[in-house]
């Protein structure tokens, strides 16, 4: 045992020593001097399993063969994949134990990848130089905190998320240490199990201890859910204030001032942090969409382009930013790079409704290039396909339909599915307008304006005669009731919702019946899946589960395992 | 090769133009071009110096003399080399993150709780071997359970300078101490050695002062690290306190006292 070893017995006695020496290890950097300097270190630990990789691509080619305990990878790789990247693709590609420890090292620590809301955080950064003693500290330390968090990610995994809130209960007790990171967690346990008031308590518990921005960006986040736009919005320039560096601030304000309708607001605020911090696929994606919708050609073409380099070795890569790109050509009058960008989404993104987008795209480009004959005939496909498929694509597909088929001179089809965007989304006054200019552009304001009111009242009429049967105690009638409105508007959340409570309702007042029961967990699970995250959805399922007959644990435990 | 520095260039220089409303910025204009060129040259630099650091490290420890002419006079010169290799280090480092604090971007500024155990173990594994080569004692006072909150690659980097510059002025021994005081966390680094000079302290009031004039921090190593320190015990803020640090004689020992508060 090399002295370093056993400093570090001594002076942490009250860890439990982690056998460092007999697990399994992947270096990752592209200098080969700072490798072998990393892999005589870890050689001190006692490590004898080492392996190592120059590049993104050689580390990705190791992960897939070996699942490493450890892997040391730095963020800077040249050409190809940053460490970034190659972290999300192994996560999302499943190329790593809950275990395993991913330590990102860099020069020194980027804006990015410690501000960054990067969905794939490492267990730690590292920066250069890395003595042995930081080395082991850290690895320690993430050990532990592994130890701490392993049971509470597991009912996590379960979507037993009150559990797993009260394991961090339970945990911070124990570990002081780890107390803000546990709130951290409880916080998200709390949000997904739609108690708002309780994750509120934990971030404000984190900011009795210390000024955590990501704290008060959460408490804003919870205000945002509400509809509570103008509240959110102060406080996520309160907090850019304070930092103006913490990129998840810029990123959340953008989308607050979408959902209040100001989308020049949104513009800007996505520039601001474009020009602090550019290399965020989503950034720049959501940068060149409001500036589509604008009309600011120059710059939506810069932040498609942008986002297209940016995602090349990402797994964050989306077609969405082709699409943009080709309408942004289209409006250059440039329709020959506008197909071909086209050609190159469709071959590149077999999912998506990849064939109708890219019509709907490809229609715009040619309608606003001026060649009216082919947008025409896009026009034509594209009902072709609305004909062939009842199901209906997602809010701003279908808007941009309407948009197009107008434009080329359809009438009754993007009138239907405007009106089905109304159904599906009665109570969303932002959207609404939206739709209400798509009408005003294909002139038709007026005859716009009748339809989305009575598309609303429909929508409204079909929901509340269901709450009123339920309130009158007519609740096999209302469950009727609310099935057939589910057919009509399958997509419309309140609906859903409604249906799903008066389900419980009827669990709770009338007996248990598996049937329903199934079909209730169907329908949440259906509107989890158009809108996830939902308070609602979780507040239901904890109601719904409540009602579930009790079996023992055991037998509970065989049945999840089964 | 690590290329952070062609990316982060044109970042800074974007962001300073677009925000001219930024304080720091406006002071470092004029000297902007050199900070940008000391950057990039310290960034090519900083890689083939960790591993040389890293191996006289490993050398000096593996390693007993074998003679003792060699002890004499062979082991004490690969000890100076690895202390002036440390000491480069440090600079280097020091001058990247006072370039992403005065150009653009900012160091991003981290701030997580962190026990004093972890704290003291990294400080001091990393001078143990220089230390030890040097024939000087560490004795050390803290709580290992004590929780704080600051950024702990910053301060590893303030308190290990702090000791590298004590192992210049000790006679045998050093000591860090940390403990809470008046509700900051207090860290001193105090040497049995005949205690800083007086332009010393006056230099340690002026870095506190925020007088960038009064220290050339460019010709000045020492000014340099002193600069660096109280910038870093600045950045660190809670409920309207800010971090600071001192320089005073006296301590344990009689020596030269580093003192680093944080709220």
């Amino acid at each position: 045992m090399n002295e370093a070893l056993k400093l570090n017995a001594t002076l942490s006695g009250g860890n439990q020593l982690v056998d460092w020496a007999s697990k399994s290890y992947l270096i990752v950097d592209d200098f080969i001097g700072v490798r072998q300097l990393l892999r005589e270190s870890l050689r001190s630990l006692g490590a004898k399993s080492v392996d190592q990789a120059s590049s993104g691509g050689e580390a990705m080619a190791l992960l897939t063969r070996t699942r490493y305990d450890v892997v040391l990878c730095d963020y800077n790789l040249g050409e190809g994949k940053n460490g970034q990247q190659v972290l999300e693709e192994a996560r999302i590609r499943n190329l790593l134990m809950p275990s395993s420890v991913w330590l990102m090292v860099s020069a020194e620590k980027s804006v990015e990848s410690v501000m960054g809301a990067a969905e794939h955080q490492p267990d730690a950064y590292l920066i250069k130089p890395i003595t042995e003693g930081v080395l082991l500290t850290r690895l320690n330390r993430v050990w532990h905190k592994k130890q701490i968090f392993k049971k509470i990610d597991q009912a996590y995994a379960e979507k037993d998320f009150l559990r797993a809130a009260k394991m961090c209960d339970e945990q911070i007790a124990l570990n002081k240490v780890h107390e803000i990171d546990l709130l951290r967690m409880k916080a998200h346990l709390m949000l997904k199990s739609g108690e708002t008031a309780r994750a509120c308590e934990a971030y404000e518990r984190v900011l009795k201890e210390r000024e955590y921005q990501w704290a008060r960006t959460g408490l804003a986040k919870i205000r945002m859910a509400n509809g509570e736009y103008e509240q959110a919005r102060q406080i996520f320039q309160g907090v850019i204030a304070e930092n103006r560096y913490y990129m998840d601030a810029y990123d959340q304000l953008a989308v607050a001032y979408n959902a209040m309708g100001m989308p020049e607001e949104a513009c800007s605020i996505l520039d601001r942090a474009a020009k602090l911090s550019p290399n965020s696929v989503g950034r720049q994606r959501a940068l060149g969409q409001v500036c589509l919708k604008l009309g600011n050609v120059g710059m939506a073409e810069k932040a498609f382009r942008k986002c297209i380099a940016i995602g090349e070795y990402s797994v964050m890569k989306s077609a969405d930013p082709y699409l943009g790109l080709a309408r942004v050509c289209g409006m250059k009058n440039e329709p020959k790079e506008a197909m071909a960008l086209l050609l190159t989404a469709q071959r590149e993104f077999a999912h998506d409704q990849i064939e109708l987008r890219a019509k709907i795209t490809e229609g715009m480009v040619y309608h606003e290039s001026g060649d009216y004959r082919r947008a025409r005939k896009a026009g034509e496909e594209l009902e072709e396909i609305l004909n062939r498929d009842a199901g209906r694509p997602d809010v701003p597909t279908c808007m941009e339909m309407a948009t197009l088929l107008f434009a080329v001179g359809v009438k009754e089809s993007p009138v239907d599915l405007l009106c089905y965007v109304i159904k599906n989304n009665h109570d969303n006054t932002v959207l609404l307008d939206d739709v209400q200019k798509v009408f005003d552009k294909a002139r038709m304001s007026d005859e716009g304006f009748a339809l989305i009111k009575a598309s609303k009242k429909e929508a409204s009429d079909l929901m509340n005669q269901g709450v009123l049967l339920w309130k009158t105690g007519k609740l096999t009638e209302a469950v009727d009731w609310m099935r057939e409105a589910r057919v009509a508007l399958p997509n419309n959340m309140r609906i859903l919702f409604n249906s799903a409570q008066i389900l419980i309702s009827h669990l709770q007042q009338r007996g248990y019946d598996p049937l329903l029961a199934q079909e209730t967990t169907d329908l949440l699970l259906h509107v989890d899946k158009i809108m996830p995250d939902q308070q609602r959805f979780a507040q239901l399922m904890e109601q719904l589960a409540a009602l579930c007959p009790r079996v023992d644990d055991a037998s509970e435990r065989d049945a999840r395992s089964a | 090769m690590d290329e952070t520095h062609t990316t982060m260039a044109p970042d800074g220089a974007m962001a300073e133009k677009d925000m001219p409303e930024h304080g720091a910025a406006d002071e470092a204009t004029g000297s902007n071009e050199l900070f940008l060129f000391l950057a990039s040259t310290a960034h090519d630099m900083k890689n083939s110096i960790s591993v040389l650091s890293g191996t006289l490290e490993t050398l000096l420890a593996d390693t007993e003399p074998a003679s003792e002419e060699q002890a004499r006079v062979a082991y004490p010169q690969m000890a100076h080399m690895l202390y002036q290799t440390k000491r480069l280090n440090d600079n280097l480092i020091q001058l990247l993150a006072l370039y992403k604090q005065v150009g653009k971007p900012e160091y991003p500024f981290d701030i997580q709780p962190l026990e004093m155990g972890d704290l003291m173990e990294q400080v001091i594994s990393a001078e143990r071997v220089l230390l030890k080569s040097k024939n000087i004692t560490l004795v050390t006072d803290f709580d290992p359970a004590l929780i704080w909150h600051f950024d702990e690659d910053l301060i590893i980097g303030v308190v290990g300078h702090a000791i590298n510059n004590a192992i210049n002025y000790t006679r045998d021994t050093i000591r860090v101490a940390i403990a809470c005081v008046d509700g900051c966390l207090e860290i001193r680094v105090e040497d049995n050695g005949r205690g800083y000079p007086a332009a010393m302290l006056e230099a340690g009031v002026q870095a506190m002062s925020g007088k960038r004039t009064g220290v050339n921090f460019l010709t000045n190593s020492t000014g340099l690290g002193l600069y660096f320190s109280s910038e870093v015990a600045k950045m660190h803020k809670h409920r309207a306190r800010s971090g600071s640090l001192q320089l005073e004689n006296g301590g344990a020992f009689g020596g030269g006292c580093f003192v680093l508060r944080l709220p």
